[in-house]
């Protein structure tokens, strides 16, 4: 956990605000769709019947002869569950792993911008056996560490799908840290089906530097995922690799954004609070969408 | 410098030239490495024609090569410490073809170094043997074959301090100091043998008269006196009985030649064959005698008379300054071979002064420029033994190799983790 003491101080002020209203009955910092009688006034109503008499204004009753009553809007919780790709292709470049380093920094960022909100948070990753750890979301003092220890304790090695894990989850917040060079389209089926249910879905799409800008020198390059597949990147072949390689980032953030969810691409150069910035006060950050090499 | 496996040298380039070939060969089709985004790579032939050479390729290339050079410039073995140093061998004529002592102490003086093997020889060589400034002549017979061992095995000794040996022969090179192994010894040595020729002694005629002690019938006596060889007081005594004790000391006078020559199997107390044999003939000097001759004795010594079958059947001995021949030749009492010429010739060569028939006549030229020979010194590698000599430069450069092998294991992951 100290190892993210810096991170955790950098991001430390940060709100992470719901993008629709929610529907938690729990009281939070989130606007709720359900409005109740809290102290800040949004509307009058009619009074109509079955309405608590309680709840009407009498000063207005004596100014306009009618019967309004007072309408607020409600702050309600917003419970959060950070998926983690925890697939071979995270674990790249092989000697600083560079991608699954960031992947962890952004979730405990997200997980403590979220547990300082006051917001139940939790997280799902493979365990380095294959089997799918869930912390379900928690609102307790230490909820943060033991994402952490989870999160630690994971190994990017499998070839496991993700898409189960999202189905199989239900939150009304979910947060999916991957590269995408997995089950990509099966991951955006079942994040449909949650953004349609109204769950809010946020895509945190991992992109190497080294990935963008392979080494300049003849390679024979093959996929951790898939060791049957190589390719030779020369001089040739590197302006083919970077044009389909920008294409399909691109068709990533155009398919997840008109699925209803936020998208968001990070490159490992850019520092993980930095990325938990963006990705919780979009509006505060420079840029909000996906970066090109 | 010189190298104890040459052939090294060829192999480790050859080897060289292998790995720099391998090199750029397996260049052509690099080792696979992780990039999780392949997939975005357009296919091409993995075999590909596209090259960048990178400094670390060739430094690795280096390491290789170098490697591979230092372990075979270890094996071919580097001798630097001789740097065209010229060892010297002087063989001594010191026997009885010598004319004068001092003529050769003064050759030698003149063609040799304190820093020269001098090793003198007359029958056999003496190498270590006493200053040569004290080397006198000897009555032995020289020899050239027993000069040219000696060379060769002093050779030996001086190959580790030198690139190249130089061979000095001081002898008059008489004809009698070459025999049939000496051609053979020559052509072991590998280089020319420079002759410094002295001057050689007098031939000394031999008169063919002896004192003969036997019974009065005596067929061997019969024979020589036919010859008109038989006088008292003369240096070769011929005794047909057991020898005494004033025939010994007869013997070890100067130039007297005591012939033992038993008349019966009993006249003699020589080691006696397991089985007694016959044979047909005998030959000394030349000359055969053809008879049928029992063998008695089996005597060991100079040979001066074999039998038909090579064992010697008449030896000589050195006694002080004299000599005494065993005759083992038992002559039938009643035969009269004793009266014939081949006899008259076969007991001409045992009556030679001691050490056999002086022949102190020059080698002819041929001879003498078969013996020099042609061509350059010869060269120190021809006697050193490749199994047992060693380079003090051969564990360094094994050293280096193995240093060079982890240099280049240790970069080549280092490049692979970096990758």
């Amino acid at each position: 956990m100290s190892a993210y003491g810096a991170l955790l101080d950098a991001v430390r002020g940060v709100h992470w605000g719901a993008r629709r209203a929610v529907t938690s009955p729990v009281a939070g910092t989130h606007h709720s769709k359900l409005r109740g009688t809290s102290a800040e006034f949004t509307e009058y109503r009619l009074y109509r019947q079955g309405d608590d008499p309680r709840r009407i204004d009498w000063r207005l009753l004596g100014r306009s002869d009618r019967a309004y009553i007072r309408l607020a809007t409600d702050r309600a919780v917003l419970p959060t569950t950070i998926v983690l790709d925890a697939s071979a292709s995270m674990a790249y470049p092989v000697t600083t792993r560079a991608k699954w380093r960031r992947a962890q920094e952004i979730t405990i960022g997200l997980a403590a911008v979220a547990h300082a909100d006051g917001d139940p948070v939790g997280v799902a990753v493979h365990d380095d056996r294959g089997n799918m750890r869930i912390l379900p979301p928690r609102t307790r003092r230490g909820v943060v560490s033991e994402i952490a220890r989870v999160v630690d304790g994971a190994d990017p090695d499998g070839l496991d799908p993700l898409a189960p894990a999202l189905a199989s989850i239900r939150s009304a917040r979910m947060v999916v840290v991957t590269d995408l060079l997995g089950d990509a389209d099966d991951l955006l089926r079942a994040a449909r089906v949650h953004i349609v249910s109204g769950h809010e879905v946020h895509l945190v799409h991992i992109v190497a530097r080294e990935e963008l800008d392979p080494p300049h020198r003849t390679m024979l390059a093959s996929d951790p995922e898939d060791p049957t597949l190589q390719r030779v990147l020369v001089d040739t072949t590197r302006i083919g690799y970077d044009r389909q390689f920008g294409d399909w980032r691109a068709e990533m953030a155009r398919r997840w954004r008109a699925a209803g969810a936020a998208y968001v691409e990070v490159v490992t150069g850019e520092a993980a609070s930095h990325a938990v910035r963006r990705i919780a006060e979009p509006a505060s950050t420079v840029s909000t969408g996906a970066v090109r090499a | 410098m010189s190298w104890l496996l040459p052939s090294a040298l060829g192999i480790a380039a050859v080897a060289s030239i292998g790995a720099i070939a391998l090199h750029f060969i397996a260049r052509s089709r690099p080792l696979a490495e992780p990039l999780p985004t392949a997939r975005f790579i357009p296919q091409r032939p993995v075999h590909a024609r596209a090259r960048s050479i990178a400094f670390t390729d060739l430094l690795l290339l280096l390491l290789r090569v170098g490697a591979i050079l230092a372990i075979g410039l270890a094996v071919a073995g580097p001798m630097f410490g001789s740097r065209g140093r010229v060892a010297r061998v002087v063989l001594l004529d010191r026997s009885r073809a010598v004319g004068s002592a001092a003529e050769l102490r003064d050759s030698l003086g003149a063609s040799s170094r304190t820093s020269d093997v001098v090793i003198p020889f007359d029958s056999a060589a003496s190498i270590g043997a006493a200053a040569p400034d004290s080397v006198s002549l000897t009555g032995a017979r020289g020899s050239l074959s027993a000069a040219l061992a000696g060379a060769t095995r002093a050779a030996v000794r001086a190959a580790s301090r030198a690139d190249s040996i130089e061979l000095v022969l001081v002898s008059p090179v008489a004809d009698e100091e070459i025999d049939d192994a000496t051609a053979r010894l020559r052509a072991t040595w590998p280089g020319r043998i420079r002759v410094v020729r002295v001057r050689a002694a007098a031939s000394a005629a031999v008169a063919p008269h002896v004192e003969v002690r036997a019974d009065p019938n005596d067929a061997v006596a019969a024979g020589l006196s036919l010859m008109g060889a038989t006088a008292p007081g003369r240096a070769v005594r011929v005794v047909r009985g057991l020898l005494g004790v004033a025939d010994s000391a007869w013997a070890r006078d100067s130039g007297h030649v005591l012939l033992h020559w038993p008349a019966s199997d009993s006249a003699a107390e020589w080691t006696r064959r397991s089985t007694i044999d016959a044979i047909g003939g005998v030959t000394a000097g030349g000359a055969t005698l053809v008879a049928r001759f029992p063998r008695v004795w089996v005597l060991e010594g100079t040979a001066m008379a074999r039998w038909a079958d090579g064992e010697p059947a008449a030896v000589e001995h050195t006694t002080g300054n004299g000599c005494i021949r065993d005759v083992g030749v038992l002559i039938d009492q009643a035969s009269d071979v004793t009266l014939r010429a081949p006899f008259r010739r076969f007991v001409s060569a045992l009556l030679v002064p001691c050490g056999g028939m002086r022949s102190a006549r020059p080698a002819s030229a041929l001879a003498l420029a078969s013996l020099a020979g042609t061509g350059t010194l010869a060269s120190s590698d021809a006697f050193r033994d490749p199994s047992t000599a060693s380079s003090p430069w051969t564990p360094w450069l094994l050293a280096l190799g193995a240093l060079l092998l982890i240099a280049e294991l240790a970069f080549r992951r280092s490049m692979s983790r970096a990758a």
